[in-house]
């Protein structure tokens, strides 16, 4: 299919990203590595008169960890740089392994996690873990910049908190407290190279036995990535036992609102939430344990 | 077993390193000057009556230089089957109806593809959409829309076997079973679309670069449909990027290239997209099967009744073939004293399904090899063991079908269970893990001449020189299985010679030698081998004779061609090298160049084919039994191909066709919406990757097939076959889950433990 006729500019910096756009008025599109938004253009499936590229903005590629302020993951720094960083691979394995799991090679040679997230598929990979591990997203506008936590940044299929005159500039992971795991589950068709059919962000806290804190995160099977409340709302402040983890897994599997689409049945994503809820939560609490020691 | 020289050797293949280099030329590579792009509109309608189309606007645009529809061209039918000119039901344009979502309404040609592509959106179709069938069932319901007028039934094919006395068979069978299974649509999913490029020269003759499997039937077809002469039609086959039985047809894009560029002046190229290959391409055909079997109790076979029903799409394509195939497939791995076979070919408002690799096998045989696995169970005997005791073995006869000069089965099934450690494995393995088999026989190559050519069904020319080379012509269509390199080595067994000392031209109907069917139906290396042998034979006859002069010898010397010399065999002194040989031979002709003719068609064998490959496969598999995911761990396979000529050019082929199993198995199909294809892109379409390869281990259990060249026959279809049914068996092996249709997907397998 004919990409349509659009202007095109990489500014140097984020102030002129932000003024380019905010002189747009709505008719420009910010770009980072393309992979899904040239392809929706391709295909005619959205229009814009300007495409704002960040490529040439050196601060947005920076991946930085910091032992207090945790991890900062630049809005241009890309899936493969993501998911082999020294440090997200042993402080954030579940961030690295979202990353390692998304598309393809060439498509995470291009393409980063913060254009997954302000894309905002319901099946997009990295939500999950970001959500489950309480990250922020720093959004930039002509007003300065505001902090809004994971959970509150989608707002439906392709819709984020982002207003029209704002860009993302970095999210930021906030450090694992000691005691604490995190994991990433996924599923689909084919194995090893494909889209998630259901995809879950764990991330669970104890103290001794207790799990003080618990976040579950369900990607795919809702018009938005979100929060399975009351499985985390049975895991909390509890000593974990096989029927309360399966219970968990069963009210994520009722909170979750699927549908049936060319990659899934939505009886089989809500059985699957069962499923992946209750690794997820193993696979964190497993993590946590290593952690202590 | 002969010693052979090149045949057996792990040959380096001729094309790898251009392909591995990115310089081979593809057919969308190829850029003529003054070149235009064509693009092809496609009917949104499963079915519908075309009232008016307009193309004004689109014409008027920007850079479009050529716009066609229906009423631009000769409107002349066209199909493969030209011995039946009655299943020719395709035209390149639609002609007042459209059949299928995708199917072809008119071509734009403009100066680059984007205009192209504008002023297909600029093109005004008024429809009455019909009332549109999209399954066998509802398409033979009395009232039933009618898709094609011919055919008010909606069943274009009707194809029966019978031999033995089956009714007769069942009464004295102990135990009669009958099954039912649906095999589903898959994609070629070749990784080179379609592409055809046509320029028209001085004369008005028409040249073509396609990416197709077979040059010759493009020639011919292109030809009729045009109201041309065949050689005023010449066809060029590129490098092509696979086919898989999805290029063996003549296509609307080639005909467009032809009719656009004769109206232009100038070249014209057509290349597809993936989503049209899969919205509008061809595919595996659906089918639905009843098999109903009947054995003693000590499991020797003894009756077969199979009724097959093919789901053919919009138009016949190689749909008649595949009815005639699956049938034959029904009987082919085991001895059936009675067996009775009713095919349908049935149209729907879909696309077009068509040949693709078994050609009816992998359908046919799920059936077969699944119920196999149930009678044994039901039997009490072990899988591997109900197929010895049935298994097909050499001097076989198929009644009125075939005989079965080589064959083995026996050993290969043999040999796959002790590599497997099958016994041990079926018995305990740990929870969650399964094995299972399937096995496979194919052709080598058709008998039955469908397109009624009256040519040789392979031919080849042979040109030697004194410089000591030789160049092999022949119409042959190398599509990426590599029968350039094995032709060659063909030859340079024959003619002594080395693989660099030949120069091959294939795929080039003006230069190359009249006729070759193409590549489909695993019949190349047979038939095109057996050409070649024929040609290179009548060289050395020539050679020798002169040789044979030069030293005086008596008239019972043997000679032999070895070593780059031609010589009395064991007396390397009463001889001289190839090229003096044939300087030789050229003086004593008074300067006439050394060439010779070579050719091949099938005689007196049957009405299947002249040589049968067999095979066994086992897979063994770990399902994830709380999401139903199948991981294959490992395939075992044994198979008998004849003479292997080229090892790596096996392997390759099997690991293509594993790839190709796993995908049928697990995870590859069509989601429809009626008529319309959803997922279009490799996205949704689920085919394996190359990370998602199980190992696997490969045995060849050789034979000599004294119909093949230097004794060997096909390999690269059949094992399409085995995969599928093997992962069958291992999952239900792992789960209790029998599957019954296609492909097994995870939701399937949960509620399939769920019920067992």
């Amino acid at each position: 299919m004919r990409l349509p006729h659009f202007e095109y500019a990489a500014p140097k910096d984020l102030d002129e990203a932000l003024r380019l756009l905010a002189e747009a008025v709505g008719d420009a599109r910010v770009m980072a590595g393309g992979t899904d938004l040239l392809v929706r253009m391709k295909h005619g499936l959205l229009k814009t008169g300007l495409v704002i590229s960040l490529a040439e903005i050196e601060e947005l590629r920076s991946i930085r960890f910091d032992r207090r302020k945790g991890l900062t993951i630049g809005a241009t720094a890309r899936l493969a740089e993501v998911a082999s960083h020294p440090d997200i691979r042993r402080r954030y394995p579940a961030v690295a392994c979202a990353a390692e799991k998304t598309a393809n090679v060439q498509v995470r040679n291009m393409g980063t996690v913060g254009g997954n997230i302000c894309n905002a598929a319901p099946s997009a990979d990295n939500a999950p873990t970001l959500m489950a591990m309480g990250a922020e997203v720093s959004l930039a506008g002509p007003k300065g910049q505001r902090l809004v936590p994971m959970d509150q940044f989608f707002k439906g299929p392709r819709l984020t908190a982002l207003e029209p005159d704002e860009i993302l500039k970095e999210i930021r992971v906030p450090i694992p407290p000691p005691y604490s795991g995190a994991s990433y589950q996924h599923l689909s068709a084919r194995g090893r190279v494909d889209i998630s059919a259901v995809c879950i962000g764990a991330m669970a806290l104890f103290e001794g036995d207790i799990c003080r804190e618990i976040r579950i995160a369900l990607g795919a099977v809702g018009p938005k990535p979100m929060r399975a409340l009351e499985a985390e709302n049975v895991l909390r402040g509890n000593s974990w036992t096989d029927d309360m983890i399966d219970l968990a897994g069963r009210k994520a599997a009722e909170e979750s609102r699927p549908i049936s689409d060319v990659r899934a049945s939505a009886e089989y994503r809500r059985q699957m939430v069962d499923v992946l809820s209750r690794r997820a939560v193993l696979e964190a609490r497993m993590r946590a344990g290593k952690r202590r020691q | 077993m002969e010693q052979f020289a090149i045949i057996g050797k792990d040959i380096n293949r001729n094309d790898a390193e251009a392909k591995a280099r990115g310089t081979a030329l593809y057919t969308d590579d190829l850029k003529l000057p003054g070149m235009l792009y064509g693009s092809i509109l496609r009917s949104p309608l499963a079915h519908a009556r075309i009232l008016h189309i307009d193309v004004s606007k689109a014409s008027l645009l920007k850079g479009v230089k050529c716009v066609i529809t229906g009423e631009d061209t000769p409107k002349i039918k066209y199909g493969n089957w030209r011995l039946f000119p009655e299943t020719q039901d395709e035209y390149p344009l639609a002609v007042d109806k459209v059949r299928f979502v995708g199917d072809e309404i008119a071509a734009v040609a403009a100066r680059d593809r984007d205009t192209a592509e504008e002023a297909l959106s600029l093109v005004r179709v008024e429809y009455e959409e019909l009332p549109a069938v999209f399954d066998v069932e509802s398409a033979r319901l009395p009232g039933a829309p009618v898709i094609h007028d011919y055919c008010p039934g909606n069943i274009s094919v009707n194809r029966k076997i019978q031999y033995g006395d089956v009714e007769k068979g069942f009464a004295e069978s102990d135990y009669v079973r009958e099954d039912e299974f649906h095999v589903h649509a898959v994609s070629h999913a070749y990784l080179e679309p379609c592409s055809a490029l046509a320029q028209v020269d001085q004369d008005g003759r028409i040249t073509l670069w396609s990416s197709t499997q077979v040059p010759y039937i493009v020639q011919c077809l292109l030809a009729s449909t045009l109201g041309m002469r065949e050689n005023d039609i010449r066809v060029i086959k590129p490098y092509v990027g696979g086919g898989f039985g999805g290029k063996m047809e003549l296509r609307t894009w080639e005909f467009c290239a032809a009719l656009m560029a004769k109206k232009t002046g100038r070249p014209v190229k057509f290349t597809l997209t993936r989503e049209e290959e899969f919205l509008a391409g061809r595919r595996r055909h659906p089918m639905k099967i009843r098999s109903r079997v009947g054995f003693k109790k000590d499991g020797t076979l003894v009756a077969k009744d199979l009724r097959i029903q093919l789901d053919g799409g919009a138009y016949n394509a190689m749909g008649p073939t595949a009815t005639f195939l699956c049938g034959n497939f029904g009987a082919m791995l085991y001895r059936y004293p009675n067996y009775r076979f009713h095919g349908e070919h049935v149209y729907t408002n879909k696309p077009p399904a068509s040949a693709m690799r078994g050609f009816g096998a992998p359908q046919s045989l799920y059936a077969t090899e699944t119920q196999m696995n149930i009678v044994a169970q039901e039997l009490g005997l072990d899988p591997v063991e109900i197929r010895l005791k049935n298994a097909q073995v050499s001097g076989d006869k198929i009644p009125d079908v075939a005989t079965i000069s080589s064959c083995g089965f026996i050993d290969s099934i043999k040999k796959v269970a002790e590599m497997s450690n099958w016994r041990k494995k079926r018995k305990n393995l740990r929870p969650g893990r399964g094995i299972g088999i399937g096995c496979y026989s194919f052709i080598s190559g058709g008998v039955f001449n469908w397109f009624n050519t009256t040519y040789p069904f392979s031919a080849a020319e042979i040109r030697a020189f004194s410089d000591g080379t030789v160049h092999l012509l022949t119409m042959t269509a190398d599509i990426g299985q590599g029968s350039d390199t094995a032709l060659k080595q063909i030859l340079a067994e024959e003619l002594g010679l080395r693989m660099e000392d030949i120069r091959i031209t294939s795929g080039d109907t003006a230069m190359t030698p009249q006729a070759d069917l193409g590549s489909w139906g695993s019949r190349v290396t047979l038939m095109g081998g057996n050409a070649v042998l024929d040609a290179a034979k009548k060289i050395k006859a020539q050679l020798f004779g002169a040789v044979s002069a030069r030293f005086n010898m008596n008239v019972i010397y043997e000679l032999e061609c070895k070593g780059g010399r031609v010589q009395a065999k064991g007396r390397p002194d009463k001889g001289v090298s190839f090229g003096e040989a044939v300087a030789m031979v050229q003086k004593a002709n008074r300067g006439e160049p050394l060439v010779a003719r070579g050719s091949y068609t099938p005689r007196d064998k049957g009405l299947v084919t002249p040589a049968f490959g067999f095979g066994a496969q086992v897979a063994e598999v770990e399902v994830d039994k709380e999401t139903g995911i199948v991981q294959v761990k490992k395939m075992w396979t044994a198979h008998d191909c004849g003479t292997v000529i080229n090892p790596k050019g096996v392997e390759g082929q099997l690991c293509g066709s594993i790839q190709m199993g796993l995908g049928y198995a697990l995870c590859e199909q069509f989601v429809m919406d009626g008529g319309k294809t959803l997922n279009t892109n490799f996205l949704d379409y689920k085919m394996p990757t190359a990370v998602d390869m199980p190992p696997g281990d490969v045995a060849h259990v050789e034979t000599y097939e004294p119909e093949g060249p230097m004794g060997a026959k096909e390999c690269g279809e059949g094992l399409a076959s085995p995969t599928a049914p093997a992962i069958s068996d291992a999952v239900y092996h792992a789960t209790g889950y029998r599957c019954r249709d296609l492909p097994i997907t995870p939701e399937k397998i949960l509620r399939g433990m769920k019920r067992s």
